[in-house]
């Protein structure tokens, strides 16, 4: 019977059906390979119109000719606008959602303040002084950029949520794609299904998958935030699954020597090092070979990586 | 036809349950399984370069509502009904902001013949539409579509069949003007 093709595709094919799956797969949705791409958004450049026509001026900004500033809409309000060096703050209750220039979407939840720090095509940057965002961000790497009292957190073409509480420190949790979070040379890279806690005068700390063993999460709060105590790593080492080891591949460049060869022997044990990456060389911070492991833990490959960063920062990689 | 995945209610029950608990890992996996159904629900309903934005704008509002699902096996038909809202939310917008086109001929990258299908099936009927749309465009099976959009498979069924007969018929008057 033809309508069991039609169904679910088993029985007699119907030709009809067939041309038309052919004709239209060009429309399917492509969940797994985002569009990194900027592309207009129609409510952008229609609310950029409405507000000339209403005599409220958008200046133009230097990275071509984008307005500067974002579109708000705020539950019972009018759309308005965020300016460069403007705040918005939500109280108890509130709640805003603002376009990003083209390149996504920021939902503001309750009791939130930020800043608009630039919005230019290239580089949307905003301040999270404190409260809780979602982002979706369909632009190139690095394109939006949000600033928190402990570390800075960089989009790498994904949704996230991030929050950041009163005495500044922060937690990201990454849905889809990756986020950069990082502080005076110190970065972690966050896959998603993985978290990361900052800290003010610590900076980032090490990412985490969300479901590590509570464990294994309060051992590695401990060893970041707590002088990287032994008793701590101890934990976070033998809890670790090979799901953890992109967790151990940060410790690498983070403990200290005396606390590397048991993170060196931890994530060889769950992900082998391949050839030509050796012990001295990664006790001496060589990039390289951190790389070369890196590409080994199933998270893409660290050519992908040097496209988004063109380089390591100074610091990441070494001691 | 790609063999269908197994549609669990139960799971995703489980992973509603965990996402409004705070499991954003969980909630990244409601992603990766609904993408598809919330991609062709608003194919059928807005125009097809706004759709991609307008699915991760669903999810958001999704995440930022969750806390409100009441009953975490429903949640495939409550995302269903936010993408329908907000394909609603999208024309009334328009009405109110803009008279900008509806699409941007020159950025179209789709076949003139694969143009043509799909208004086609958007011409339809607006129950028959959508299912077709999340047969013949995202591959999903009668089942899949049942248990993706909280439909019954019977209506699913009923759908299909209806949608398929009257796109034949306006394809054939198509063919033959």
């Amino acid at each position: 019977m033809r309508d069991d093709y039609l169904w679910d595709g088993s029985g007699e094919p119907d030709p009809e059906v067939q041309r038309l799956e052919r004709l239209l797969s060009e429309f399917r949705s492509d969940r797994t390979a985002p569009e990194l791409r900027p592309r207009p958004r129609w409510s952008a450049v229609a609310a950029a119109a409405a507000l000339v026509a209403a005599g409220a001026w958008l200046v133009a900004g230097g990275g071509g000719g984008a307005p500067e500033g974002w579109q708000v809409a705020r539950a019972g309000a009018g759309p308005s606008r965020l300016a460069v060096g403007q705040t918005l703050e939500t109280g108890a209750g509130g709640h805003a959602t603002m376009n990003v220039g083209s390149i996504g979407i920021v939902e503001v939840e309750a009791n939130s303040r930020l800043r608009l720090e630039r919005a230019r095509a290239h580089e949307q940057r905003m301040a999270l002084e404190h409260g809780l965002i979602h982002a979706f961000i369909w632009a190139p790497p690095r394109s939006f950029v949000v600033d928190t009292p402990s570390a800075v957190a960089t989009d790498l073409g994904c949704f996230y949520t991030l929050e950041v509480d009163k005495d500044g420190s922060g937690l990201v949790s990454v849905l889809a794609g990756w986020v950069s979070f990082e502080h005076a040379g110190r970065e972690s890279f966050i896959p998603a299904g993985a978290a990361c806690r900052t800290r003010p005068g610590h900076g980032p700390g090490t990412p985490y998958r969300e479901q590590a063993s509570p464990a294994f999460r309060q051992a590695l709060d401990d060893f970041d935030f707590a002088r990287g105590s032994d008793r701590a790593l101890a934990i976070v080492l033998a809890e670790a699954t090979k799901d953890d080891a992109f967790t151990l591949w940060h410790l690498l460049a983070r403990g200290d020597l005396a606390q590397e060869p048991r993170i060196y022997d931890a994530l060889a044990a769950l992900v082998a090092p391949p050839a030509g990456v050796t012990r001295e060389g990664i006790r001496r911070g060589d990039r390289r070979m951190l790389d070369r492991w890196w590409d080994q833990l199933g998270l893409g490959n660290t050519g992908w990586w040097r496209h988004l960063e063109g380089q390591w920062p100074e610091g990441t990689g070494s001691r | 036809m790609s063999a269908s995945p197994v549609v669990s209610i139960s799971d995703d029950a489980e992973l509603a349950r965990a996402a409004r608990h705070g499991s954003r890992a969980a909630f990244g996996r409601l992603y990766d399984r609904y993408a598809r159904t919330v991609h062709g629900i608003l194919l059928a309903r807005v125009p097809h370069g706004e759709v991609d934005d307008l699915v991760q704008e669903v999810f958001l509002a999704a995440l930022r509502q969750l806390s409100a699902l009441r009953d975490d096996g429903a949640f495939g038909g409550w995302l269903a009904m936010i993408a329908r809202n907000r394909a609603h939310d999208y024309h009334r917008r328009a009405r109110e902001w803009t008279e900008l086109p509806d699409e941007i001929p020159a950025a179209d990258r789709h076949t003139p013949e694969a143009l043509a299908a799909l208004e086609a099936i958007r011409a339809l009927p607006e129950a028959y539409r959508e299912t077709l749309m999340l047969r013949l465009v995202e591959g999903m099976t009668g089942d899949e579509i049942a248990a993706r959009t909280g439909m019954t498979p019977a209506s699913v069924r009923v759908n299909l069949h209806r949608g398929m007969k009257q796109l034949r018929q306006k394809l054939d008057c198509e063919e033959r003007a």
